[in-house]
């Protein structure tokens, strides 16, 4: 992290001599009470916003025993190469979990999904703890529905044989 | 004004702990009770370690619309994956962790379809007074008032590096240094370092602004 050095150095030309007469213990106690300070200060002029917090509480709904989780296994943000010209490709996901993948491409207008193995499924789109909305997957496990709504989302496949979900990310 | 976490040794980074990690002792029996269904126990763990992931999202300069979404979608996943965690006394880290993979992501994302810098975010008003702001707008608290502002207003000021390192650290209660370095993916040895020049650069300003 050179650049983060970079930020110091300059501060420790003006005072370095100055910093070894320092007394350690009395300029811990200075950085220690200022640090408090700012901590306080923070908690009064950027708290984690009320709302929020309730989201999060609320959030202890989505501890779901019975599915498996599918992982996050390839993101066209991260590991695609960008298309030269193409200014707004579509996100590719794909969630993998033992035996089971998901993949979806979602656009602005849609998104459009294959189960593998290829089957009937029953999928609820999760937007948080308390809204989702439904789709089929058929015979050929293949989904269609609208764009995610903005935030991060899920996808909860209830197979003939197992309930997945898939990790939440924003699309 | 308490002195929270008043240090003992030197700064090798390893051999001290902060007042944080007291706090943090229960983290592992909280999730381990919240996976057995203690709604009470995950309410504890949103309240402890809430506040560090809010501050992961704040240090990375996001929006305000993706700072919300990098919370939620931390929270979500913990949720997702709560009585899997390998690790349940780690959950801070990897909360903070989840957080800040989430932050390169959406501005990887946002560089990719709009431009990254937002100006409005420092200066952007909380969304929800505290009840300790509603005290600080009373008369006979107008002097302590102006001096968070000032303070607050000094630290926007800093470096990137340093706001971004000292957001994190001044999250309440304190984290642990292993929180702090996968909130920020740097070396916990550098972090004593860090803090301590970031922390007297602050100083510098505001001495120099006559405020301390």
């Amino acid at each position: 992290m050179s650049d983060l050095n970079d930020e110091y150095d300059e501060y420790d030309e003006r005072d370095g001599q100055d910093e070894r007469a320092y007394d350690e213990r009395d300029g811990e106690l200075h950085d220690g009470l200022l640090e408090e300070e700012l901590r306080e200060a923070a908690a009064i002029l950027d708290p984690v916003p009320a709302g929020l917090r309730r989201v999060a509480v609320d959030a202890f709904a989505l501890h779901d025993l019975e599915a498996r989780v599918a992982e996050l296994t390839f993101d066209s943000l991260v590991d695609a190469i960008p298309v030269r010209g193409e200014s707004d490709p579509p996100r590719m996901l794909t969630f993998s979990t033992d035996g089971v993948t998901v993949d979806v491409e979602v656009t602005a207008d849609g998104m459009i999904g294959q189960l593998l193995p290829p089957g009937p499924a029953g999928i609820e789109v999760l937007s948080g703890p308390r809204t989702h909305t439904r789709l089929t997957a058929d015979d050929m496990g293949r989904f269609t529905g609208e764009a995610p709504p903005a935030g991060p989302f899920a996808l909860r496949l209830r197979t003939g044989r197992e309930v997945v979900v898939t990790e939440w990310l924003r699309a | 004004m308490a002195v929270g976490t008043t240090r003992s040794t030197a700064y090798d980074g390893t051999s001290y702990t902060r007042g944080g990690t007291v706090d943090r002792a229960d983290v592992g029996a909280l999730v381990q009770s919240a996976a057995d269904g203690d709604a009470a126990a995950w309410k504890s763990l949103v309240d402890g370690l809430g506040p560090l992931v809010w501050s992961v999202a704040r240090s990375h300069g996001l929006s305000d619309a993706d700072a919300h979404e990098v919370y939620q979608t931390a929270w979500f996943r913990f949720a997702q994956n709560l009585g899997r965690i390998r690790e349940p006394e780690k959950t801070g880290s990897w909360l903070a962790s989840t957080a800040r993979h989430e932050c390169l992501k959406l501005l990887k994302a946002s560089r990719r379809w709009t431009p990254t810098d937002d100006p409005q975010l420092l200066d952007r008003p909380s969304d929800d007074r505290t009840p300790e702001e509603s005290v600080l707008d009373s008369e006979e608290a107008a002097a302590q008032t102006e001096r968070v502002r000032l303070l607050w207003q000094e630290f926007e000021e800093l470096g990137e590096r340093c706001r971004q390192l000292l957001r994190v650290l001044i999250s309440s209660p304190p984290p642990s240094y292993q929180e702090v370095s996968a909130a920020l993916g740097i070396a916990v040895g550098s972090i004593g370092p860090m803090r301590q020049r970031c922390l007297r650069r602050l100083r510098a300003r505001l001495e120099a602004r006559g405020t301390k």
